[in-house]
């Protein structure tokens, strides 16, 4: 048993020294250009600390074992004071999951970026598919002009498989676009294996000689039911008596684009403009002239894409409707300020009450302690141990159930949330779920240590400067 | 220091507190020597200034006015990071109520100040174990305090309080908690402890029976000391001017 004791002992110390350097160590990772300096910088990192580990181990040990024998001396006030905090830490990591989504796709990049083509007065953007052919070119018009390296079109078509029961299960939201640019166009493509890039080419070719077959994502296919391999109706939830009959022909792998669905644009267009007119006496579908949502152009730099832009923008300045033409990141941060109150409200209102409060919750839980064990700061006062020395132990016993119920929170939450429930099903913008980063694992502990540190640091100076003498006689 | 020079050395010593605009002197202008190895017991009534001096002699306080030396530092000059230090190598602790942590064992409780002093593990459990084994405590290593007697939780104190092997043992009030047999046995092994292994002890007790088992008994009253007794070891307590019998000497008012 005490063997069990001792392995599991130092099992938590080398847990704490690795949260020390991989927390740091994650939040790092984006300020490094080259992976060798970044991974020099890990290894660097765990050997002082494993050399700091073994050097003091027996003070470390000694610390968290004092530490641990306090916090368990009163299970049921540590237990309610780790979930309060796990509770908030899951709270601010899901605000904070889809604020840091946003701000990525905000930031403006200066070299290979994407423009993005919209309507310049109206949200949803709804441009005519003629528009697309000379905006992919940039709209050049005299020689000097300049075109995208690459360009994609957009048109939404939402849909349910049951029409009668409209529930978010039974629901499919397709990007209708050249199956080709799926994979030159779309962002993220660089997590795909080469294998799965592989199959996306297949699945490209087969989209291409056959228009009716799509691709689903893997959770979005789980959460309807089907399989690859299956023929389904969609019933159009925006585009009137428009419904599909598509084939199932693969499943997008478990990342960014799980909830998503890819259709060939082909067969929306030639329903749009041929089924339609045929099976309805010849008239045109209300959206035929204005099927095209969105149009992605990719240019080189900055410099290139002022011109294009202005390019763009003069030659349909007098046409019905006006285009914009923007940086995805500004196109992005356009179509969220309808959100502006919202993620104002995440960012500084509801984040703050979260983070006070469980800064109080555990200054609260560890004043009391302290209250409570004035005789014992007294006693190791008394016994040697300075003032530092006391107040580090108090603050030990916040730091450890802050950054280890954050810690846990982060784990459930990455769990339930990323592999189990799909992402968080905020309904902003065209974003299908936002996944909870790998960076949060950091966010955890740190938010949860942060906490507990505001919320520890007064009830261990008071533990710090507690009176011998006062609290001695006190006592007889 | 040299060989008669006293372990412990006060001198003028003055201790205040304000309450308000009150000045409430608890000490006054007292001056005292304890030579090496000798039991001393400082008596009085409630308020007299004998804890005060006990946490003065000890470094957990410090003093208004005067000089306190122990052994040869002053420690009436050291900072509190300092008295600390000096503290864990010095000066071991008895108190009434025991004051063990509750949560670590007889053994870990013991081990406490040793992890303040640059030892290796072997030499700490060593250590320990020797000073549970001289308070008959070594088949209760794994006991936590409240799996204790009184009796057996302050020899764990006594024992917390020799591991360090201190220049000055301070008890207050050692068997003031304790029923008439455990309390002679913690008596016994204080006696032991100075006789066996040469250890100053300063003791603050207000039981006579107690103090009857100290070399040298000092008594004080409102700050001041006002008698100073040698137990000459045939129960016959011998005064600064006067003999007296134990009774005589702590029923005395100054």
């Amino acid at each position: 048993m005490e063997a069990l004791k001792a392995v599991l002992m130092w099992l938590l110390a080398l847990g704490v020294a690795g949260a020390a350097v991989a927390v740091p160590c994650i939040l790092a990772a984006p300020y490094f250009q080259e992976a060798f300096t970044y991974w020099l910088a890990v290894v660097v990192a765990a050997a002082v600390t494993l050399l700091f580990v073994v050097a003091f181990h027996q003070t470390i040990l000694f610390y968290l074992r004092f530490v641990l024998k306090s916090l368990f001396r009163n299970p049921l006030r540590t237990g309610l004071t780790a979930a309060a905090t796990m509770l908030l830490v899951f709270i601010v990591t899901l605000v904070w999951t889809v604020l840091w989504f946003l701000n990525q796709v905000m930031t403006e990049k200066s070299k290979d970026l994407k423009a993005i083509v919209t309507e310049r007065w109206q949200v949803p953007s709804q441009m005519p598919f003629s528009y697309g052919a000379a905006l992919a070119d940039g709209a050049t018009r005299k020689p000097g002009d300049v075109k995208p390296q690459d360009s994609m079109t957009w048109q939404f078509y939402g849909g349910t498989l049951d029409a009668g029961k409209m529930t978010r299960e039974n629901i499919v939201f397709f990007f209708c676009m050249d199956p080709n640019k799926f994979l030159t166009m779309m962002d993220g493509i660089d997590e795909f294996t080469p294998d799965q890039i592989e199959q996306l080419k297949k699945w490209a070719d087969e989209m291409v000689k056959d228009k009716r077959k799509v691709v689903i994502g893997v959770d979005r296919l789980k959460a309807l039911n089907k399989k690859v391999g299956e023929r389904v109706k969609v019933h159009s939830m925006n585009y009137t008596d428009l419904n599909l009959d598509v084939e199932i022909i693969g499943a997008l792998p478990p990342g960014r684009y799980a909830q998503s669905a890819v259709m060939n644009c082909q067969y929306l267009n030639d329903a749009l403009n041929e089924d339609y007119p045929r099976t309805h006496a010849g008239q045109k579908h209300p959206l035929a002239d204005k099927s095209l949502n969105l149009v992605w152009l990719r240019v080189p730099d900055t410099k290139t894409y002022e011109k294009m832009a202005d390019q763009i923008e003069t030659a349909y300045r007098d046409s019905t409707p006006s285009v914009k033409c923007e940086t995805a990141s500004s196109g992005v941060a356009s179509f969220l300020d309808a959100y502006r109150d919202l993620l104002w409200g995440m960012e500084y209102l509801f984040s703050p009450i979260a983070l006070v409060s469980m800064a109080v919750v555990i200054a609260t839980a560890i004043s009391i302690s302290v209250r409570e064990r004035r005789t014992e700061m007294a006693i190791l006062k008394v016994l040697g141990f300075g003032p530092w020395r006391i107040l580090w132990m108090v603050l030990g016993e916040g730091l450890l159930v802050g950054a280890g119920s954050g810690l846990l929170s982060v784990a459930l939450t990455y769990l339930v949330v990323n592999v189990w429930y799909g992402g968080i099903p905020f309904p902003i913008a065209f974003f299908p779920a936002f996944k909870i980063p790998v960076l949060a694992f950091a966010w955890g502990p740190l938010i949860g240590a942060g906490a507990a540190l505001a919320g520890s640091v007064v009830p261990a100076i008071f533990a710090m400067w507690v009176n011998v003498a006062q609290v001695f006689s006190k006592t007889a | 220091m040299g060989a008669d020079e006293p372990i412990v050395s006060v001198r003028n010593l003055h201790k205040f507190f304000t309450r308000g605009s009150e000045k409430i002197d608890v000490l006054i202008g007292l001056s005292l020597d304890v030579p090496e190895g000798e039991f001393l017991a400082l008596m009085g009534p409630s308020g007299s200034g004998k804890t005060t001096l006990l946490n003065l002699t000890a470094g957990l306080d410090r003093p208004s006015e005067g000089v306190i030396r122990v052994g040869d530092k002053v420690i009436s000059d050291m900072s509190e990071s300092q008295l600390a230090a000096w503290r864990t190598r010095h000066v071991g602790f008895v108190f009434q109520f025991y004051h063990l942590l509750p949560v670590l064992s007889a053994y870990e409780n013991v081990e406490l100040p040793l992890l303040l002093l640059p030892l290796t593990a072997a030499q700490r459990r060593q250590q320990v174990l020797t000073a549970l084994d001289l308070v008959g405590l070594s088949d209760r290593l794994h006991h936590r305090p409240g799996q204790l007697s009184g009796g057996q939780q302050q020899r764990v104190g006594i024992a917390r309080a020799v591991v360090t092997d201190p220049t000055l043992i301070v008890a207050d009030e050692p068997t003031g908690d304790l029923d008439s047999k455990s309390a002679e046995e913690i008596l016994n092994l204080l006696v032991e402890l100075q006789k066996g292994l040469r250890k100053t002890i300063i003791m603050v007790t207000h039981d006579p029976r107690a103090a009857s088992r100290a070399e040298r008994v000092l008594h004080l009253d409102k700050g001041r000391l006002v008698d100073d007794v040698t137990n000459p070891g045939d129960g016959a307590f011998r005064t600064a001017g006067h003999e007296a019998g134990p009774s005589e000497m702590f029923t005395r008012k100054p």
